[in-house]
């Protein structure tokens, strides 16, 4: 709907421009928006990052099996913690959308089990804050998340969807059959090999 | 520390995408505050999230943005405030609580960890030097991370860090390292049969 927000596929690019339709439109940068808000409070850059990615994160939810009314309140909560938590955000360990997609598991996991007084997310925030990379990792989260986003791109649609389900929703092997009505040594031979493309393309790095 | 068992691709997977019960995922949380490699197969998964993130439908939001500029900001962090609650404990127990060591035979402890939101049953325990813990089998899942010292069944050595993924099909006898004993820390879903004299005494407590 938006043309200066139709992304490639493979997501966020360095901030640039590209010829369309005559006139240079410049990408959508989240990296830059969220600098903006964490130094100044930019309202228009937060209003930016919201048309961008609550529909996205809502999606998302939906897509894991999440009621519309719990994705929507999870895509709130998300882009009011995105704003919170700008400074925190550290464009050399994820990318901007890895970042916004661990807050969103963490709040669908506070949001979901309230009632349960789980802590699980302050399990998560501990873990991402307090236990550093392995000291000889060569690749930056920036440079991996590119290249996962790449190898994901040369995935099949049929190993993409076993991805997906296998990664999004976390579902057993078993499940994953069930749902996509293929042989469970169908799913876990897609599975085996999207993941094998995948880690390969990390292991060129290291 | 030479860490040799690892979760599975689905479990750690399911990890990733905040799907396992709470008490499977502090077991989980366990080894991987441990282990190195697992966190940077963690921190895959989760690039994987945040490129499905990007490529997924999106979905009109029913309401536009609330007002942001109520919301106060965060400062940039400054490392995490306060010490561990007990010396030599993994920071990701940090927000549960400990019940007291009981001992429940000769020179073999338990103590609950209280996970609020879990349906497994999370406890930690300490045997001595050489006991085999009780021969058990069980309908669900029994996850351990080894907290120190080692044991040994017929899947190999676990040592400290190490997690081992014991499903229905597994029945074994650990044995404790002869010199080192063992601190574990265990979630358990369904019922478990526990055999032996051992087993009579731990039925009552891993029930609780």
């Amino acid at each position: 709907m938006v043309p200066a927000l139709a992304l490639t596929v493979d997501g966020m690019r360095e901030a640039g421009a590209r010829a369309q339709g005559g006139r240079f439109i410049v990408l959508f940068d989240p990296n830059r928006l969220i600098a903006a808000i964490a130094r100044s409070g930019d309202r228009a850059a937060f209003a930016a990052l919201f048309d961008h990615f609550a529909p996205r994160v809502k999606g998302l939810l939906m897509r894991g099996g999440a009621p519309a009314e719990l994705a929507e309140e999870v895509a709130q909560e998300t882009l009011l913690a995105v704003w919170r938590k700008a400074a925190l955000f550290d464009p050399a360990k994820a990318s901007a959308s890895t970042w916004i997609a661990t807050i969103a598991r963490n709040l669908r996991i506070d949001i979901a089990r309230r009632e349960k007084r789980s802590r699980l997310s302050q399990v998560y925030e501990i873990l991402d804050e307090e236990a550093p990379e392995q000291p000889d990792a060569t690749l930056s989260g920036a440079e991996r998340d590119a290249r996962v986003r790449a190898a994901m791109t040369q995935l099949s649609p049929d190993q993409y969807r076993v991805v997906e389900l296998a990664f999004l929703e976390g579902f057993s092997h078993q499940d994953v059959a069930d749902r996509l009505a293929i042989p469970l040594g169908t799913v876990k031979s897609r599975l085996r090999l999207a993941l094998s493309h995948l880690r390969g393309r990390l292991e060129d790095l290291r | 520390m030479s860490i040799m068992h690892r979760p599975s691709e689905e479990t750690l997977a399911a990890f990733a995408a905040g799907q396992l019960d709470e008490g499977l995922a502090v077991v989980v949380a366990c080894h991987i505050e441990a282990d190195p490699e697992s966190r940077r197969r963690l921190r895959e998964l989760e690039a994987v999230q945040g490129a499905l993130l990007d490529k997924v439908e999106p979905v009109a939001m029913a309401a536009g943005p609330r007002d942001a500029g109520s919301v106060a900001r965060t400062a940039p962090a400054s490392g995490m405030a306060g010490p561990s609650p007990e010396a030599g404990m993994l920071q990701v127990l940090r927000p549960y609580g400990l019940g007291p060591w009981r001992p429940i035979g000769v020179r073999i402890a338990m103590r609950r960890v209280e996970v609020p939101g879990a349906g497994a049953r999370v406890f930690m325990l300490r045997a001595g030097p050489g006991i085999a813990l009780p021969h058990h089998k069980h309908t669900g899942f029994e996850w351990t991370t080894i907290l120190a010292g080692a044991y040994e069944h017929e899947y190999g050595r676990y040592a400290a860090g190490d997690f081992d993924e014991a499903d229905s099909e597994h029945d074994h006898t650990p044995r404790v390292d002869p010199v080192e004993g063992c601190t574990c820390i265990v979630a358990m879903t369904g019922h478990v049969q526990l055999q032996g004299w051992l087993g009579r005494l731990l039925q009552p407590l891993v029930r609780f």
